[in-house]
């Protein structure tokens, strides 16, 4: 560590006002502030003192993904080596899906931090950690086949539009993992659904690995499916999907970590898995067509409902700020999720698209909280 | 009733005025500064879609269409077309009824009068009234409550639009936006954006 402080230290004149790398100084505070604890204090205003503070935040996220990034790799390797007839060692299906996911995971971070960089230095604001969980987002929500490019542009996009032109981390309205994601659903279908895409090289050998949820779209019975993978499966996640959001295992372990450094709300978990059960047990008692018959608890195991609603749908920007608004939101996410995964045949996963208006909803629902509590205020003053 | 239900739902979510076909832009922007005074402007568009469309669904059907008016003078006139019209026709019924809301607003709420400004009279030229009006006669519905539902429902779904976007402009004012953007400019691509998101209902069959 002290290799580092007199390395910083040794350098900092040259950013500092005067000096010869003025304008790079948001960069060099980047890293001062990520490696060491920023000693400077405010000296107007009132603040809240607390240890916590948004890098510290944003890396209890980061440590809450790490199951999902483990088990992601490993079932990347699974996945192949099922659809391949390879037999693989469990190392070895590490191994493979490692190797594939690592590109992934380090476009992601390059090309988003160079944006972040880019945006601090031009327009002299701080580096500011949030796309540190993004950056490591994107990559879970992708299926594992796409193309760098594709994600580097959908990166670029997230930040520089979902982001960036709204002030920096913080004054977004969307949530820029999902950004990224939408941007690429819609830019490059092709890519991002379907049968091909979930497992590497599923196309050569016309193994088909389309996700339970596609398949349950295209009016496969839920029965048959349920011969293929059975509920253990779906809960511990060896099933083809996007590489973070299959194993319930690992999620739930995400979500552990989160609830207990207080960083994720639980009201906004909680309410998305109620509306979403509430909702898909409505469609059971109607039942008429294949998504809609699959039972209740299936549902929220399938497809990245778990991993939209701990991850996605907790980001504490672009959700509801009140406590109230928090359980409506995330309710109405749940109640969303599915009636776009059942309603629409486009769309075999609503979870994404539910966030996303969800989120564009949000400011509208915390101005009615507040306003009723400032009605409900008033009335006992007056009287 | 369920036919009604569908075309109620379509309206407001799959074929939404502002994010489907970007329509009724001129007031969404201009008045969606604050919550309250969009809330107004919304329930006044809802307002006047809810008569227009009916009163042009009836014109259309008894007056404009080809043979229309054989209905009511007779079968001398069934060669008569006056689609032609429709434009004119429909703006006139669109304009008269703006003014009647005006007069409303203006008689039991002064303040939202004059919040709403000069943007109350545009209504008569939003898009989104006449463009209701255009696709009705486009659907060929069936009687006219289902117009007067379409007329609703794509009310409902103007109005959901302005004051969701009016919040969010609530929330991002004190936003550290980058100069060029401020105003108008972050505006349209909160509206782009909102699209995105609203394309989650784009090919639902109901």
């Amino acid at each position: 560590m002290k290799v580092f402080r007199n390395l910083l230290d040794g350098i900092k004149p040259n950013f500092e006002k005067g000096g010869k790398l003025e304008k790079l100084y948001p960069a060099y505070d980047a890293f001062e502030t990520f490696l060491f604890v920023p000693d400077h204090t405010t000296n107007e205003g009132t603040h809240i003192k607390d240890a916590i503070d948004l890098k510290r935040t944003m890396f209890m996220v980061i440590v809450a993904l790490i199951p999902c990034v483990l088990f992601g790799m490993w079932n990347v390797g699974y996945q192949y080596s099922i659809a391949s007839g390879e037999s693989m060692t469990f190392i070895q299906q590490f191994n493979f899906g490692f190797w594939k996911f690592l590109p992934l995971i380090i476009v992601s971070y390059a090309v988003g931090l160079a944006v972040e960089f880019a945006f601090a230095v031009l327009r002299g604001h701080q580096v500011n950690e949030g796309y540190l969980v993004t950056g490591m987002l994107i990559p879970l929500t992708m299926p594992i086949d796409v193309p760098l490019w594709m994600l580097a542009i959908s990166v670029i996009f997230a930040v520089v539009i979902g982001k960036e032109v709204f002030g920096g981390t913080g004054m977004n309205i969307l949530n820029p993992a999902l950004t990224a994601r939408a941007f690429l659903f819609f830019a490059y279908p092709s890519w991002m659904s379907g049968d091909k895409v979930w497992v590497q090289n599923a196309s050569v050998d016309g193994y088909s690995g389309a996700t339970i949820l596609g398949d349950l779209a295209s009016s496969m019975n839920w029965q048959s499916l349920s011969g293929q993978w059975s509920i253990s499966d779906m809960f511990f996640g060896t099933i083809p999907g996007s590489v973070g959001e299959t194993s319930m295992v690992a999620i739930i372990l995400g979500a552990l970590i989160l609830l207990f450094t207080g960083v994720g709300s639980w009201r906004i978990i909680l309410s998305t898995f109620l509306g979403g059960y509430f909702m898909a047990y409505l469609f059971n008692l109607w039942g008429y067509n294949e998504l809609m018959s699959t039972p209740a608890h299936i549902h929220l195991m399938i497809g990245s409902f778990a991993f939209g609603a701990v991850f996605m749908a907790t980001d504490p920007v672009t959700a509801s700020q009140t406590n109230k608004g928090k359980y409506i939101y995330g309710f109405l996410i749940g109640v969303f999720a599915i009636l776009i995964r059942t309603f629409n045949p486009a769309y075999p996963e609503g979870m994404m698209l539910a966030i996303l208006l969800m989120n564009i909803f949000a400011p509208l629902i915390d101005h009615y909280i507040v306003q009723a509590n400032v009605n409900k205020r008033l009335k006992r003053a007056t009287v | 009733m369920q036919e009604l239900v569908n075309i109620f739902i379509k309206s407001i979510f799959i074929d939404n005025m502002v994010f489907a076909y970007f329509l009724g832009m001129c007031s969404y922007l201009g008045v969606s500064k604050t919550v309250s005074t969009s809330v107004g402007m919304g329930f006044a568009v809802i307002f006047v879609l809810g008569i227009t469309v009916p009163i042009n669904y009836l014109l259309e059907n008894y007056v404009l269409r080809e043979g229309a008016l054989s209905l009511l003078l007779g079968d001398s006139f069934k060669d008569i077309d006056l689609s032609f019209l429709s434009f004119i026709m429909f703006i006139a019924v669109i304009a008269s009824m703006v003014q009647l809301v005006e007069m409303i607003i203006e008689k039991f709420s002064p303040a939202l009068y004059g919040s709403l400004g000069i943007f109350l009279p545009l209504i008569a030229v939003n898009c989104a009234i006449l463009g209701a009006s255009l696709f009705m006669q486009e659907k060929d519905f069936s009687n006219i409550t289902e117009a007067t539902v379409y007329g609703l429902g794509s009310g409902v779904g103007w109005f959901l639009a302005i004051v969701a976007i009016a919040a969010i402009r609530e929330k991002i004012r004190y936003s550290n936006i980058p100069p060029a953007l401020r105003g108008l400019g972050i505006t349209y691509i909160i509206t782009g954006l909102m699209g995105i998101a609203f394309m989650s209902f784009m090919g639902i069959k109901l």
